[in-house]
């Protein structure tokens, strides 16, 4: 599946460690790329500053320093970085209401299946 | 204290008060009578004359229910009789006919005493009262007994106290359930992987012990958070068409695929698709709260789930052949926390049927339970098959 952008795999934004880095590990033991922030800020800095082309984010909602929402609306200004398709994943499940305003490809919620999340990876990468 | 000593106004002071009698004050105006009649009757005040000496020299029904005096007991006593001792003491009562004298008019609000020594929090006006030369002819005292106002306040007050206590407890509730599903997410991950990797046979029934465990703290902590948003009125539904034969078959595939332990049969008779516009994560609770009941209570007999529409409005019957529900638990089986058998031989929150409950009644449904003892039990859900309009939605 070839996208404008995405030739980096998935960037990974999650601020608990133990999740992030499992996220990362079975990526990468599936054949994505993988790319990870701690935060929004850690994740903007990773899309400018290093030039990260993702070909999918795979966005925490509640983080410190800047969350999955403010997160959001800063990428979807930066034209070089609003058309990353973005999977929300989190363990609110209330939060599809705030999410629809989001425009966002997917909404998973914590814990979520293995064969789940590789699927939606599949589709937008 | 003398009831007898004589003074300068007309005769109130030592003549005993009668039927007829009134205050110089009212003699001398042309209030109509049946006025004095109403200041008798009142009950919720107490409504005195005191003489220019602060003795007492009238009485009424709520004089004598407020303090306790009887009028012949009280007329021609020094007033300060009504206060506590250290405010006698303190020369608070002829402070107070100081004041209503010099300024008209006194108003406290404090302990006074009652007859038979108990104290009450009373609210006191004063009136220092004149005649048309001017003469000060006595004191006009309305108290009123606050005791009550106050046991309301202290209530309210209770009230409030215990509702943000609530509100603290599911805002904890909330967020502990929040913070434990993030380890939980971890562990289950790694499970899974595990699972994906070559393991020795005894390996993998060990994990697979350990994810069914896994999945069964995940549905606690997901019972308590739903309690925390139900409580917390922030219980909303996310509406999709769900086709409801689909949601049983899954959650039965689901239920008979764990080791359930009474290798109960269920049989799913649903004909035709059901297909509403529910909320289906909700839904799928709904089923698999009803069902999983029917196996913990359903002594290993065979379970029927039924599902049918008519009428725009969609039918499930889940049904087993257990020992059933007694008549005095039919309805209290669905309140929180309640169950009708005992906590120690059936494990659970006790709070599958509650959750149900609310999720139907969210949706604008109904849901019931059919039994008698020892002829198992037929639970009903009703759904509405559109959504009901947004007033109606609960919470």
């Amino acid at each position: 599946m070839s996208r404008e952008h995405g030739t980096d795999g998935v960037l990974v934004v999650e601020d608990d460690t133990e999740i992030r880095e499992i996220l990362v590990e079975l990526l990468e033991e599936h054949g994505y790329a993988a790319a990870a922030a701690e935060n929004g800020l850690e994740a903007l800095k990773r899309l400018r500053d290093d030039g990260l082309k993702p070909c999918m984010i795979l966005l925490d909602l509640m983080m410190p320093v800047m969350d999955g929402a403010a997160f959001r609306t800063e990428q979807q200004r930066d034209l070089a970085l609003a058309g990353i398709p973005v999977v929300v994943l989190s363990a609110y499940r209330e939060a599809f209401e705030e999410v629809e305003g989001m425009g966002v490809k997917r909404f998973l919620t914590k814990p979520v299946s293995l064969d789940t999340l590789l699927s939606v990876v599949e589709d937008e990468c | 204290m003398n009831p007898k000593h004589a003074d300068e106004h007309e005769g109130a002071a030592s003549s005993p008060l009668s039927e007829g009698a009134a205050s110089a004050t009212l003699r001398r105006s042309s209030e109509p009578v049946d006025f004095q009649l109403f200041l008798q009757c009142v009950r919720d005040y107490a409504i005195l004359m005191l003489d220019p000496h602060g003795r007492v020299q009238t009485w009424n029904l709520g004089a004598e229910r407020i303090k306790g005096y009887r009028r012949e007991e009280i007329v021609g006593q020094h007033f300060s009789a009504f206060y506590p001792r250290e405010d006698v003491e303190a020369g608070k009562p002829d402070a107070a006919l100081a004041v209503a004298q010099a300024e008209g008019r006194y108003e406290d609000e404090g302990w006074r005493v009652r007859k038979d020594g108990s104290r009450f929090w009373a609210s006191v006006v004063l009136t220092a009262v004149r005649d048309g030369a001017g003469k000060l002819v006595g004191f006009g005292k309305v108290t009123r007994d606050l005791t009550e106002r106050r046991q309301a306040e202290e209530a309210r007050l209770r009230l409030v106290q215990a509702q943000e206590a609530l509100r603290l407890r599911d805002e904890f509730l909330s967020v502990a359930a929040h913070e434990l599903r993030t380890p939980l997410t971890a562990l289950q991950l790694q499970l899974e992987r595990l699972g994906a990797t070559t393991l020795p046979e005894r390996a993998g029934s060990l994990l697979d012990r350990a994810t069914r465990n896994t999945a069964r703290v995940v549905a606690l902590v997901d019972t308590l958070l739903d309690l925390a948003r139900i409580t917390g009125g922030r219980f909303a539904l996310a509406h999709e068409r769900v086709d409801l034969g689909a949601v049983v078959r899954d959650v039965v595939d689901r239920l008979c695929g764990q080791a359930t332990g009474t290798g109960a049969h269920i049989a799913v008779r649903i004909p035709r698709p059901v297909v509403g516009t529910w909320d289906r994560l909700r839904v799928e609770q709904v089923v698999t709260n009803l069902l999983s009941n029917a196996v913990k209570y359903g002594e290993g007999q065979p379970i029927e789930v039924e599902a049918s529409e008519g009428g725009r409005e969609a039918t499930l019957s889940v049904i087993d052949h257990g020992p059933g529900v007694a008549e005095r638990d039919l309805e209290r089986i669905f309140v929180r926390f309640e169950r009708a058998a005992s906590v120690r031989n059936y494990g659970g929150l006790g709070l599958g049927l509650y959750i149900a409950r609310q999720i139907v009644e969210a949706h604008g449904g109904t849901i019931r339970v059919e039994s008698g003892r020892g002829a198992g039990a037929r639970f009903v859900v009703r759904l509405p098959l559109d959504p009901p309009a947004p007033a109606e939605e609960a919470r």
